[in-house]
């Protein structure tokens, strides 16, 4: 019944594509995760298939009849040996596919031409790709370095000048971001499904995340790792610029925290906060 | 001990008769207090079925509090409340108990074991494991657990869940694991000792040899859990620091260590299911199994590949890009072993004479069902899919289809074939498939929009969802479909309180089954059989019937139907 239902989602796959995948991507790895989704959408939805339409067919052909009188018979060794070759074969081609793919997801591109050009002073060195916590011997182009930490329930980002912004992360387009994902409490996952995947910021360790976002706009993610009563609630916002909007926005926000905390400097020494 | 050639069965030693001895105490204190494997087997069963109808419950009250956008009916703290009892409840209370009733219950008679080896400790695992449960639902009048179905630390340790919620779970689970290891202890025993003369390993009844993988698969688990538990309880209670990420320690242990029981028992309850589906589909076929080998086989590789890959779970963690790639080597490893279970099953109905009762349909929906839940788990299986799909509704709706699949659809349709034999009586026939197209009608329309609606981003265990996100209809359909799912689990619980009183005589044997058990009477006397046969290949009860059909020549087909221990 799942098949049927499946199949069906499947035949109406042109005029709803995005209604049987993740969210349209918007960064190449979250390209590359999308058309490792299709290639085993298409064997999960066969061996569904498969194995539901056998069990059908073999249902209506061998209900119990008057006169029929079932066979007897046994496997021999040949037989079970190529089912499971088959199936090796199948679980072989889906580990490689699934290994490119992957690979390819981690592998962090280069900021392109419209994106920040970056200089060694606003970059983060050390950057590591996505799903280790060392970083690789050589790289290319130094990625925007952002520090995602994730609290009950609100993600705070720090850009490389100091400012720091809450909920909200600004980035400049086309332009290669690497998240250094922390946490100041429980688990946390960051998940921003058109930039490309979830991943966990987990106590006494850093994890990586990386995306290159192809358009302006805002795009919408949430945490997913249940992290208390709050849960639901703690969501994501990933607002894409232009690379001027980007240094204006940081420019700003490290000038309003840096007024805002003289303020308070002022009020303590005047004697108004105790 | 030469077995006597000519025939199968020897004459009879006089026993002493206790089945129709007067009880002096009331029945429910002779249940309470009896180290009988059919007794403690019956209450796990009858306990479980009790929990499946609270965690039924319970998920309905999660859906309904999802059913609209931004609905404020639960507080959030009592929806993760709720969320937590569920998990230990389905987990805990109910799959895995059900397995170890249904085994506990079937296995000795199996293999015509007169008791197990050591039963006042399987009795113990019962009474550890109602005590458990009694510290889990004991916490409703204080807090219950609010730390999720798997509570990581930190977010379960005592800064971030300070009320004793997380004490009663550490507590609780503890109380259950200790309890499964006593089970496993005496099972493994058992299996080992007390099989009947001739009945080698090879010659086991799936069900039986899946109890084998599967009793030494909880037992190993469990101990891996305790220790978690016991790490946990130290951090908690006298400050430790096993979990805490700041004082050196890794909140990373207890997702590997916790993973691995829950990978385990997730494997225990499919292994447990196809040993009962493969003895259901030959014996409604009436065709032996199309290779006992390749289905035994696959059940042990299955628990090995299947918990070794556990770090499935943890892609998005930082365990370093290798260790994913191992698991994803065992999670696709286990696609031979699983494809090879199904094949069997299916090749084994080709060519046969199907009867479609009860038993055979709850079989085959699971069939279809633990089908769909696996190739969706294969595909979240692949590391770059699973960094998009897990801890999405995707993943409840694949982990349910599976489970739902195997332990409601395949605990029914052992439940159904075995009925006859616990009680003497058989579940009712109309009843068991309205409430069959009932179960598979509400699991499809409960999680298959639940698979849509992860594809749109909807993460598991929220408590609420925004509108604008393109998941009401699927969340609305989810909760409509809990609703029939949830009647026709109260229909099937209702066939069986029903049919204990009121359901159709069945013989000894009502199914024309292969394995011992079906040898001796219906409900079983204390001491199980009177006599027993050597046993010569694995269907014994084949044997038998043809010895007999043999000896009285000219009886032919009639004698063949008469009971075999007059």
């Amino acid at each position: 019944m799942g098949a049927v239902l499946l199949t069906l989602a499947l035949a109406a796959a042109p005029a709803g594509a995005n209604v049987i995948s993740p969210e349209p991507p918007h960064s190449p790895n979250a390209d590359d995760l999308n058309t490792l989704y299709w290639i085993t959408l298409i064997v999960v939805v066969a061996l569904i298939v498969v194995v539901n339409v056998a069990l059908l067919s073999a249902i209506v052909r061998y209900r119990e009849r008057r006169g029929r009188e079932p066979r007897q018979v046994r496997s021999g060794r040949r037989v079970q040996v190529r089912a499971a070759g088959v199936l090796a074969a199948l679980a072989a081609a889906t580990f490689v596919v699934s290994i490119v793919f992957t690979q390819k997801a981690r592998d962090r591109a280069p900021t392109g031409p419209q994106g920040l050009q970056t200089s060694a002073t606003v970059t983060g060195s050390g950057a590591a790709p996505i799903g280790t916590s060392t970083p690789p011997a050589s790289q290319s182009a130094n990625p925007l370095e952002i520090t995602a930490t994730g609290q009950q329930w609100l993600w705070r980002y720090t850009y490389p000048n100091g400012a720091f912004s809450y909920y909200q992360l600004v980035v400049p387009v086309d332009t290669s971001v690497q998240l250094d994902l922390v946490t100041t409490d429980v688990v946390h996952g960051w998940f921003v499904p058109e930039l490309g995947g979830k991943f966990n910021a987990v106590a006494g360790k850093i994890n990586h995340a990386w995306f290159r976002a192809d358009q302006t706009g805002t795009y919408t993610g949430r945490s997913s790792t249940f992290s208390g009563a709050a849960y639901a609630a703690d969501r994501i916002e990933v607002s894409v610029v232009t690379p001027q909007q980007y240094q204006d926005f940081i420019a700003r926000q490290k000038r309003d925290i840096q007024d805002a905390q003289d303020i308070v400097v002022q009020q303590i020494q005047s004697g108004q906060t105790p | 001990m030469t077995p006597p050639p000519a025939t199968t069965l020897s004459p009879g030693r006089p026993e002493l008769v206790t089945s129709e001895y007067p009880q002096r105490r009331p029945r429910w204190i002779e249940l309470a207090t009896s180290a009988d494997h059919k007794d403690v087997g019956r209450m796990f069963i009858g306990g479980s079925l009790g929990f499946l109808l609270l965690a039924t419950v319970e998920w309905v009250l999660m859906r309904l509090q999802l059913a609209i956008p931004e609905n404020t009916m639960l507080r959030p703290e009592f929806f993760n409340r709720l969320l937590s009892l569920y998990g230990e409840t389905a987990i805990f209370l109910f799959a895995i108990p059900l397995v170890v009733g249904l085994v506990y219950y079937v296995v000795p008679l199996q293999i015509g074991a007169r008791t197990t080896a050591l039963p006042r400790l399987g009795q113990m695992a019962f009474w550890l494991w109602a005590a458990g449960a009694a510290t889990l639902y004991s916490s409703l009048i204080f807090t219950p657990p609010e730390s999720g179905v798997n509570p990581l630390p930190p977010l379960s340790s005592l800064a971030f869940a300070p009320s004793n919620g997380a004490d009663v779970w550490l507590g609780s689970t503890g109380l259950i694991c200790t309890g499964f290891v006593c089970f496993a202890v005496n099972m493994i025993a058992t299996l080992r000792n007390l099989r009947a003369p001739g009945l080698a390993w090879r010659r086991l009844p799936p069900f039986a040899w899946a109890a084998t993988v599967g009793t030494w698969l909880l037992g190993f688990v469990s101990v891996v859990m305790l220790g978690a538990i016991t790490m946990l309880m130290f951090d908690r209670n006298v400050n430790g620091i096993f979990f805490e990420g700041d004082a050196g320690g890794s909140p990373l242990l207890w997702q590997h260590l916790s993973w691995i029981f829950f990978n385990g028992a997730y494997m225990l309850i499919m292994i447990a299911a196809f040993g009962a589906i493969a003895e259901i589909v030959p014996t409604f076929s009436r065709k032996p199994l199309f290779s006992r080998e390749a289905v035994m086989a696959s059940l042990a590789a299955i628990a090995v590949l299947g918990t070794l890959a556990w770090m499935q779970n943890m892609y998005s963690d930082p365990i370093g890009i290798g260790w994913s790639y191992f698991a994803m080597a065992m999670a696709m490893l286990a696609v031979i072993p699983f494809g090879l279970v199904l094949f069997n099953l299916i090749a084994t109905m080709m060519g046969g004479a199907l009867r479609i009762r009860a038993p055979m349909l709850f079989a085959l929906g699971a069939i279809s069902m633990i089908a769909v839940g696996l190739a969706c788990e294969l595909g979240q299986s692949a590391v770059g899919v699973a960094w998009q799909l897990q801890n999405t509704s995707d993943a409840t709706a694949s982990t349910h289809y599976a489970l739902v699949g195997a332990a409601i659809l395949g605990g029914l349709a052992a439940l159904h074939y075995w009925f006859p034999k616990m009680t003497g009586r058989t579940l009712g026939e109309r009843l068991g498939g309205i409430s069959f197209w009932t179960i598979l009608a509400g699991l499809n329309l409960s999680f298959f929009p639940l698979v849509l609606a992860g594809l749109q981003g909807q993460v598991v265990d929220v408590y609420k969802f925004y509108s604008g996100t393109g998941v009401s209809g699927y969340n609305l359909v989810a909760t409509i479909g809990a609703f029939v799912l949830a009647l026709g689990i109260v229909l099937a619980l209702a066939n069986v309180v029903f049919s204990l009183r009121s359901g159709v005589r069945a013989g000894h044997d009502p199914w024309g089954g292969t394995s011992l058990e079906w040898l001796a009477l219906s409900p079983p006397p204390p001491h199980n059989f009177d006599l027993l046969p050597d046993v010569r290949s694995h269907e014994p009860l084949r044997d038998i019937r043809d010895a007999i059909a043999r000896q009285g020549a000219g009886g032919g087909e009639k004698a063949a139907e008469s009971q075999p221990v007059a």
